[in-house]
């Protein structure tokens, strides 16, 4: 199974490096304005093909992409209902409390766990290939945090339910 | 000449345009700002001299006439502005200009007499300004139909009255931008030959789409050479009927300029200027002209490792990329430094990396000439 | 208040349709029948044959709006001819694709991606790695761009 992990995350890094090829552009439809156009969706012809790039059924990349900005939005491997739960949390912590993650959309897309909307201002700021390099490695830490939780959520249950019954 | 780029730092922010005088002793530069700052050589580095504060939005273009000294700078406040050194106080004065626009001003250019420039808008319209003396002013005319979506960058033919023009509808036209009582009437070429003003002389595409980002005429006006979204440069030839797009490996290029008839150079995401030549009667892509320089130093050592983890706390041997081009980031202007228009010897690039840096073409031909057989 | 209804920007006479966008790229629509019907005798012609079966299935993709049951079915052709053809044999037979069926076959990856209940990702996420070294990321940027979609 993790013999497709390398190529994935290759697939995604391919396609992230050339869908993040973003410049500044003023609004069509507003003077005087300058919005991320794949949020607006306002100008047909500013905005591109949406890809998928999967891995299988559960893991799922969407790459959205527009003149000035771009969304990717992850679906987080989760194989049972205790996955399901501590990605919910974990996903629900960052777009609520993560302030200097300011790449993050507060929202992820349906049928997605987390997106990220950088726009032209991000890659003016920060270098495109050190972005794509920080969401490859976000999607390898995301699936190691989650099994890390899992596993510390087990070994605590195990403990208070071990001293829990011995207690008679 | 050094045959090495001549990189120029300015730690001021991303560049998002620049301009250099006719003699090459000054510099216009915006740093994704308001702000114009004006930069004197000073030996082998630049110093600021003055500021052109007039702006509410970014500027995105200025262009420097050679000849007559004025600069003219666009904005996304929908406005430009035309600046003339002041003898006495050696002040940039600004005149206003009339661009009748309701969107942003994307891209300008003076025309090769410099009687006019040309603004191109997000207004679906490109904005033709002449002087008109007894307001003081310079008033535009329109070239609307039939754009359809906003025009990303213009170039002047030769004769001061062809204009081509790239947009995000996904086609590159050119116009006529011939205004009467400031154009005499041009002689006839591949493009066209009655040419009132906003006449169509031809509208091209790239095979796939995509939006055009660059536009250039060649030296004798005969070729007009496009570069879109889609990674691809298409070259068209009205004279011969010829129409070639090579298809590129590469992230697309914004901005392209010509070499000499047989040379063209396109720079845009990939972080480095590219060269295409014509080969016989093909067009295709020759070499990257910044030979990428790899770091010496990539040691996986275990001295390397140590200080990994205790500078940047990684515990795994680093993957992260590194981009060897002396550009760290997308180039978004090119524009021809020294030499004429049918053998630029020399030519800068600006990026977003905050990097002005100046090429010489002729030691990288030099240097493709050693690699061919 | 029924004028707040109005999409103004729709309304406004320059700006681009959907449908006008894609017209501008492709041209001339076929009618639907003679899609459908080329693109069953390929899924016919492809199955028997392995060798330039890869190079027939690429050739004129049905793009435009109404074909929906052509594409899906010329997807379907695709991924078949895709997982007849051992790893071992991918690089050369990219290589020997021209630069138009390349973007095409790009193109057919990621449509086969987008449905990964039905079709074998791991085995295109390989096809993927060998295409993006032949082609270049330049071949990305065009799937990307292109309005042309299978």
């Amino acid at each position: 199974m993790s013999n497709t992990l390398r190529p994935y995350l290759n697939a995604v890094r391919q396609t992230l490096t050339a869908a993040m090829c973003l410049e500044n552009f003023s609004s069509q439809v507003a003077e005087r304005h300058n919005k991320p156009e794949v949020e607006v969706r306002a100008s047909k012809e500013v905005l591109l093909n949406p890809v998928v790039i999967s891995r299988n059924d559960k893991e799922r990349v969407l790459i959205e992409t527009s003149v000035n900005s771009l969304r990717v939005s992850i679906a987080i491997k989760q194989a049972d209902e205790i996955e399901r739960i501590l990605a919910h949390k974990f996903t629900r912590f960052l777009t609520q409390r993560a302030e200097s993650f300011v790449i993050l959309r507060r929202k992820p897309i349906e049928g997605y766990d987390i997106s990220f909307l950088i726009t032209n201002a991000h890659t003016e700021q920060m270098y495109k290939h050190k972005l794509v390099d920080f969401i490859i490695q976000f999607m390898e830490e995301v699936d190691k945090e989650i099994s890390e939780m899992k596993l510390s959520l087990n070994a605590r249950a195990r403990i208070v339910s071990e001293s829990y019954l011995s207690q008679t | 000449m050094s045959d090495s780029p001549i990189v120029n730092e300015f730690n001021q922010g991303p560049i998002s345009c620049h301009a250099f005088n006719g003699d090459r002793t000054e510099l216009a530069i915006c740093f994704n700002t308001n702000v114009v700052s004006i930069f004197r050589k000073s030996g082998a580095s630049w110093t600021q001299t003055s500021t052109l504060v007039e702006h509410d939005k970014p500027v995105t273009s200025i262009d420097w006439a050679p000849k007559s000294n004025r600069i003219v700078t666009c904005s996304q406040d929908r406005n430009a502005y035309v600046w003339t050194l002041d003898g006495a106080s050696h002040q940039w004065k600004p005149t206003l200009v009339l661009l009748r626009i309701n969107r942003a001003a994307t891209f300008v250019r003076w025309s090769p007499e410099e009687d006019k420039f040309a603004v191109a808008s997000g207004s679906r319209c490109i904005s033709v300004c002449y002087f008109e003396e007894d307001n003081d002013w310079w008033v535009g005319k329109h070239i609307k139909k039939p754009i359809r979506s906003t025009v990303l960058s213009i170039d002047w033919h030769p004769n001061n009255v062809l204009l081509a023009a790239g947009c995000a509808d996904m086609k590159a036209r050119v116009f006529s931008a011939f205004i009467k009582g400031i154009d005499k009437k041009p002689a006839p070429s591949p493009w066209g030959e009655k040419l009132p003003f906003n006449t169509l002389c031809g509208e091209f595409s790239n095979g796939a789409g995509g939006w055009i980002h660059g536009v250039a005429f060649s030296p004798s006006g005969e070729s007009l050479v496009f570069t879109g979204h889609d990674s691809t440069i298409t070259v068209v030839s009205p004279g011969t009927g010829d129409i070639q797009s090579i298809r590129a490996p590469y992230l697309p290029y914004l901005s392209v300029i010509w070499l000499n008839e047989n040379q063209i150079v396109a720079a845009g995401h990939d972080c480095a200027p590219h060269l295409f030549e014509l080969k016989g009667q093909q067009w295709a892509f020759s070499a990257s002209l910044d030979a990428a320089v790899k770091k010496a130093d990539v040691g996986f050592t275990a001295r390397d490792t140590f200080r990994r983890m205790d500078s940047r706390a990684q515990s795994t041997t680093s993957t992260d990329t590194e981009v060897h081009t002396h550009h760290q980031n997308t180039i978004n202007s090119i524009r021809s430094f020294s030499g004429t228009p049918e053998h630029v010897e020399q030519f800068s690039t600006s990026a977003i990396d905050g990097k002005l840096i100046i090429w010489n073409a002729d030691s990288i031909s030099r240097g493709l000439g050693n690699l061919h057989l | 208040m029924a004028f707040r209804k109005i999409d103004i920007d729709a309304l406004e006479e320059d700006a681009f349709g959907e449908d006008e966008i894609d017209f501008q790229e492709i041209g001339e629509l076929r009618p639907v029948a003679d899609v459908d019907a080329q693109v069953n005798s390929r899924a016919q012609e492809v199955s028997g044959n392995t060798s330039g079966a890869l190079s027939t299935s690429l050739q004129n993709p049905p793009y435009g709006a109404p074909f929906h049951a052509a594409k899906a079915r010329n997807t379907q052709t695709v991924m078949e001819v895709l997982n007849s053809i051992k790893v071992s044999d991918v690089p050369q037979l990219v290589k020997s694709l021209s630069p138009e069926e390349q973007d095409v076959l790009m193109k057919y990856l990621y449509a086969g991606m987008a449905t990964p209940e039905q079709n074998n990702s791991g085995h295109l996420l390989a096809w993927h790695e060998k295409l993006t070294e032949v082609a270049g990321q330049g071949c990305i940027v065009r799937v990307i761009t292109d309005r042309r979609t299978v």
